[in-house]
């Protein structure tokens, strides 16, 4: 799974900041289209729901989900590590 | 399945201020609604009037928005006329303690079966921030410049007087408790009242120096007190912060209910 902000939806309360406690969302400094300061993820993959959701069968943690006024934060699946492979040609 | 199957994704983003507690509490509840395991066909969400009673209309469910202080009069209507619904209801405390405040304690005199949250921001949020019979006395608003000289209505009291079945009280800060409170609340027939103090950045925290939406978050974690913590102090007749939030569960009971499918 992957954490994402929906940026459309963000209004830049920055209140994701103050609860996860992995500490993955710092305030942003940028200002997206509209004019807004969504924040930004700093290795979301250190985030419990990202790691272990698939082993589980259920939301962990999710405090990030439920706090967030504006209900711009969710995750993705995404397909699974997959070691690339080389064919070496003769 | 999670509870953001019960939003209505074509109407996000909503039209809360930044950092509003509203979309937190529909979040919690839409949560504890989702564990509950309910039917959405046969989920009926009702409001009345103010910031916190668009909440139903963002949720992909059969909804009434009625007039104003009216909610729980419209959802004693469902109820009765349809027992089998199961029904939630979205007030502030503009709708219910003040114009509304008649038909919360006769709501919660007949234990008609439903679950009632109260967003409870302290203020009128959407008409500008006027005082509301629940402005804490001293506190800033448009209508009292000078501090709101008042004493405030405590809700939960109200409940707990007025016979409801589960009566709770918790923060905007705790969002797992407040889930698990809704979810008690769902599962006790008769009335079950939760109240959730809520934060408005926009108008009443400009005023009383809360400005910061983060500072209003460490402003209810700070001053929430589990209710056997605030019963030790009174019992060993120690002193109590004069504004110390209470939370926790104040009531739980099973007196006869209204409403109750067969």
């Amino acid at each position: 799974m992957k954490l994402v902000i929906d940026e459309n939806r963000c209004k830049g309360c920055n209140l994701c900041t103050q609860v996860c406690p992995y500490r993955i969302f710092s305030p942003g400094a940028r200002a997206n289209r509209k004019g807004i300061l969504v924040p930004v993820l700093d290795r979301p993959e250190r985030c419990t729901n990202c790691r272990l959701q698939a082993l589980y069968g259920r939301t962990l943690c999710g405090v990030c989900q439920l706090t967030c006024p504006d209900q711009a934060i969710g995750w993705v699946s995404e397909r699974p590590y997959e070691p690339v492979r080389i064919e070496v040609e003769y | 399945m999670t509870f953001t199957d019960w939003l209505r994704a074509d109407r996000l983003p909503h039209i809360w201020c930044s950092g509003c507690s509203n979309g937190t509490i529909l979040n919690c509840t839409l949560a504890a609604v989702e564990a509950e395991g309910w039917d959405r066909d046969r989920t009926v969400f009702v409001s009345g009037i103010g910031c916190s009673s668009r909440a139903p209309g963002y949720v992909a469910t059969d909804s009434l928005h009625t007039t104003h202080g009216r909610a729980l009069a419209f959802a004693t209507g469902v109820k009765l006329a349809e027992p089998s619904l199961n029904v939630v209801v979205f007030t502030g405390d503009g709708d219910l303690a003040a114009i509304g405040g008649n038909h919360f304690i006769h709501a919660c005199r007949r234990n008609v079966d439903m679950t009632v949250v109260c967003m409870n921001n302290l203020i009128y949020g959407m008409t500008g921030g006027q005082g509301s019979p629940t402005t804490p006395l001293g506190a800033l608003s448009t209508t009292t410049p000078y501090g709101a000289s008042e004493p405030a209505f405590d809700l939960v009291a109200l409940a707990v007087a007025a016979g409801a079945n589960h009566v709770a009280r918790w923060t905007a800060y705790h969002v797992k408790e407040l889930e698990k409170a809704v979810k008690t609340g769902l599962e006790t027939p008769g009335l079950s009242f939760i109240e959730v103090r809520a934060g408005c950045p926009t108008n009443y925290g400009r005023k009383n120096r809360i400005r910061e939406v983060t500072d209003m978050a460490d402003h209810f974690r700070t001053r929430s007190m589990l209710k056997t913590k605030y019963d030790r102090l009174v019992a060993e007749g120690k002193p109590v912060p004069a504004d110390a939030i209470v939370v926790g569960e104040f009531v739980r009971r099973a007196n006869p209910a209204m409403g109750v499918a067969p």
